[in-house]
């Protein structure tokens, strides 16, 4: 939409433009003076600040934006909640990682120990190592993950230091975080991986009509 | 012992051996085929290229039917038939993708899925696995079962090799009907009934038998796992290189499984003239030694004062030790006929021509059990081999206790040895050998004997370089390199140039073949051999064929376990 120029003649104040610079100066000195005695929000989020003070910087890396939910960053191996990786070393990762920065070794927990973590699924990995510096930070790993056992809701995604070694991050620096369980998990379902001793033998009759009509 | 005069090539692998029978023609998916009467179906269709998926039908096995994934419509019968079992007769219509035996593989299919625990994650077979191929193929839909599934034991050790997942077992007795029938060792049965059927072993009867590591190959579902491969590697990483099984003078065909340079397993490949589809559990574990405790410097000094060293500069150290003892009865060259016929030809024109030996002692591994079946008590792949190379070198073959004897008697002042295999105790021939001087050592592996030479040169095993191994019937099998050599290990045939070369010989070998297509022609036995066509050598030029890790390389044998 095209403006309306307004063509009024300037006032005789206007047209002795001092006066009017002196106002335009107090605008400016009263937001300095503002922002110089007040007190910021600190609050990252800048539309949730509160108080007189009108300053929009992000004091980073004291202050952090809080990222976006699917936001990208350092991964974590997500554990169980007897604080067991999920991860049951399928390679899945390791196999569609672009930049092949995923290393895994797979072990068993030994059969006649009742405190192995856990008992349904045997396989765990004894090794896993992720070199960060190599990462291109795809996120391929979490998609391709069929346990849900590797994510990138760390949160983190500028992590420093001075050595290369630091970024080879592993299984015991990977496994962080809340734990997180589904009803489908197979040790939901049962002890260990010897046959469970089942009531009524015939299968046909375990299944039972389901209520309401399905 | 078998006539010697001619290496006798494997032939192709062929189906079981009928006496002649009439020929019928038939008609199968509008295609004319004629087989011998009695044919399955199933091997009928395969002949003009058309598969049939199928679970419990094996070649070498009797036919149980028991599976139903290879469901046919055969215009003899008002329903589908299964392939497998029914016999191939005269003007019969076999239709293999109409409608209904879509429907009846799907519904097959979905039956077997029922119970399953669709762990693929966690399994080993994942990657070369019939469910899963037969799933995306025929089946392709989510599970409908509305209860919980059948729970069953997850892991239970058969015996020292074989783990089973009864809850993956599709029940299709291809492993027990194996034990009963090739083995001769019935030590698997199926128990239970319906839902609940399982395979499992008797009561306090492990799964013991020298051949039940078949079973895991056999297995077309990931219920039989190998207990030593178990969870080491993923399937479809690995990649196959034809190779020869090291375990006896048998010298089964396997594929050497392997991946990122080092070697994961060893499968079995169809061989009719040497060891059909099988091999047995000692040859199985017998890749062991290409992994571990290998030698992979080269070692100016014995074991505990050695110093690593340059190839070249210890060959010379070795040469200048052995030069004075050049043609003498006091200087004993030991070989090993653990060494492929190329190894062996070069270090023999080493000892005969270079060194101006008249003897050759044969160490190698002792003797153990044989079996009936493929076993062989001579624990050595290339016994016959040595023999040939020895004959055509006008080298004396004598037996290791001679060397001993001599020893003993101080009449041997130093050793050259190709191979560190002893068949006594190695702690007491190193004993033996603590006062010779000079001992050259060529060795694979680690050990008592290696450490004991004042020179040690690291070889690499048949997983390293091409080359041949004849087995106890005179059969030339050629084995392919899988990956590079490690560290600075080196075949022994270039051992013996780098020496023969120290000695002022020129040798122009580049690879193996120049070996063998130099040296061979002087074995008689070996007259008829032509290395390139030998069965399992693919056709690759000189090297290795070098594929990115996760490429299927995998021969098509391999995909196909029919
Ligand atoms: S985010 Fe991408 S590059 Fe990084 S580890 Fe995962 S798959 Fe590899
Ligand atoms: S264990 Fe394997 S080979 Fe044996 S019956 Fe089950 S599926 Fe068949
Ligand atoms: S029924 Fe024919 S292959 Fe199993």
């Amino acid at each position: 939409m095209p403006y309306k120029v307004s063509n009024e003649k300037l006032t005789l104040r206007e047209q002795a433009y001092l006066p009017e610079m002196i106002r335009g100066l107090g605008v400016t000195a009263r937001h300095f003076l503002r922002n110089l005695f007040t007190r910021r929000d600190p609050a990252p989020e800048i539309l949730d600040r509160e108080g007189p003070c009108q300053i929009t910087t992000v004091q980073y890396p004291e202050e952090k934006v809080e990222y976006p939910p699917g936001y990208r960053g350092l991964h974590r191996l997500v554990p169980r909640e007897d604080g067991s990786p999920r991860c049951v070393a399928c390679y899945m990762c390791a196999t569609v990682c672009p930049a092949q920065c995923i290393y895994i070794e797979a072990g068993e927990y030994p059969a006649d120990d009742p405190s192995a973590p856990n008992r349904v699924i045997e396989r765990y990995p004894t090794k896993f190592v992720i070199d960060e510096l190599r990462c291109i930070v795809c996120g391929f790993c979490v998609e391709a993950c069929p346990k849900d056992a590797i994510r990138m809701d760390t949160g983190l995604h500028a992590v420093s230091s001075e050595e290369r070694r630091a970024f080879m991050l592993e299984r015991e620096a990977l496994l962080r975080g809340p734990a997180v369980e589904h009803p489908s998990d197979p040790w939901r379902k049962r002890e260990d991986s010897s046959a469970p001793e089942h009531g009524e033998k015939e299968a046909h009759r375990r299944i039972s009509p389901r209520k309401n009509g399905g | 012992m078998p006539d010697d005069t001619k290496p006798r090539q494997p032939p192709e692998p062929q189906p079981r051996s009928v006496p002649p029978r009439p020929r019928v023609k038939l008609t199968i998916d509008d295609r004319e085929v004629e087989v011998d009467a009695g044919t399955n179906l199933l091997e009928a269709a395969r002949a003009i290229g058309v598969q049939i998926p199928h679970y419990c039908y094996h070649p070498r096995l009797s036919i149980t039917a028991s599976c139903r994934m290879c469901l046919v419509e055969a215009s003899n019968s008002p329903k589908p038939v299964p392939a497998c079992q029914m016999p191939a007769t005269e003007c019969l219509v076999v239709q293999t993708r109409s409608a209904l035996v879509k429907e009846a593989q799907r519904a097959t299919l979905e039956f077997l899925l029922l119970n399953h625990p669709v762990d693929c994650a966690v399994c080993d077979q994942a990657g070369e696995c019939k469910l899963q191929d037969y799933y995306q193929e025929h089946d392709a839909q989510p599970s409908r079962l509305a209860g919980p599934k059948i729970q069953k034991e997850k892991r239970r050790v058969l015996g020292p090799l074989v783990t089973l997942d009864q809850e993956r077992c599709i029940l299709c007795t291809r492993c027990v009907r194996f034990m009963c029938e090739v083995a001769g060792e019935p030590q698997l049965g199926v128990f239970g009934r319906g839902s609940h059927e399982a395979i499992d072993t008797f009561p306090d009867k492990p799964l013991d038998s020298n051949y039940a590591g078949n079973t895991v190959d056999l297995c077309p579902v990931g219920a039989l796992t190998n207990s030593d491969f178990r969870f080491t590697a993923r399937a479809f990483f690995l990649t196959a290189t034809p190779s020869v099984c090291t375990g006896c003078a048998r010298g089964c065909s396997v594929w050497l499984d392997h991946f990122n340079g080092e070697t994961y397993r060893y499968r079995p490949r169809e061989n009719v003239a040497v060891n059909g589809p099988w091999m047995c559990d000692v040859g199985r574990l017998s890749y062991k030694p290409l992994v571990h405790d290998r030698a992979l410097e080269v070692k100016i000094g014995r074991a505990g004062e050695g110093r690593t060293a340059e190839g070249r500069e210890a060959a010379r150290f070795a040469i200048e030790k052995l030069k004075p003892l050049a043609g003498s009865e006091r200087l004993a060259f030991v070989a090993s006929p653990t060494a492929s016929v190329e190894d062996l030809l070069a270090t023999f024109r080493l000892a005969s021509e270079g060194l101006k030996l008249k003897r050759v002692f044969v160490s190698g591994r002792a003797a153990d059990k044989g079996d009936r079946l493929l076993l062989r008590e001579d624990r050595n792949p290339n016994r016959l081999g040595l023999d040939w190379v020895a004959q055509a070198f006008g080298l004396k073959v004598e037996p290791f206790e001679r060397l001993v004897e001599e020893i003993d008697a101080e009449r041997v002042k130093g050793v050259l040895a190709v191979g560190e295999d002893v068949p006594t105790d190695p702690k007491l021939v190193a004993s033996l050998l603590l006062n010779l001087d000079p001992v050259i050592v060529l060795a694979t592996n680690l050990g008592p004997v290696a450490g004991m030479g004042h020179v040690l040169l690291p070889s690499c095993p048949c997983s390293e370089d091409d080359g041949t191994f004849v087995n106890f019937e005179g059969h030339a099998q050629r084995f392919v390199a899988a990956y590079r050599t490690r560290g600075q290990s080196r075949p022994h045939w270039t051992w013996a140039a780098t020496l023969l070369e120290e000695l002022g010989v020129e040798v122009g070998w580049r690879s193996a073949r120049d070996v063998f297509a130099e040296l061979a022609p002087r074995v008689a036995q070996l007259a008829g051999f032509d290395w390139a066509s030998a069965p399992g050598y693919l056709t690759h030029p000189r090297g290795l064929r070098t594929l990115p890790a996760a490429a299927d390389a995998r021969h098509g044998i391999h995909r196909e376990r029919s």
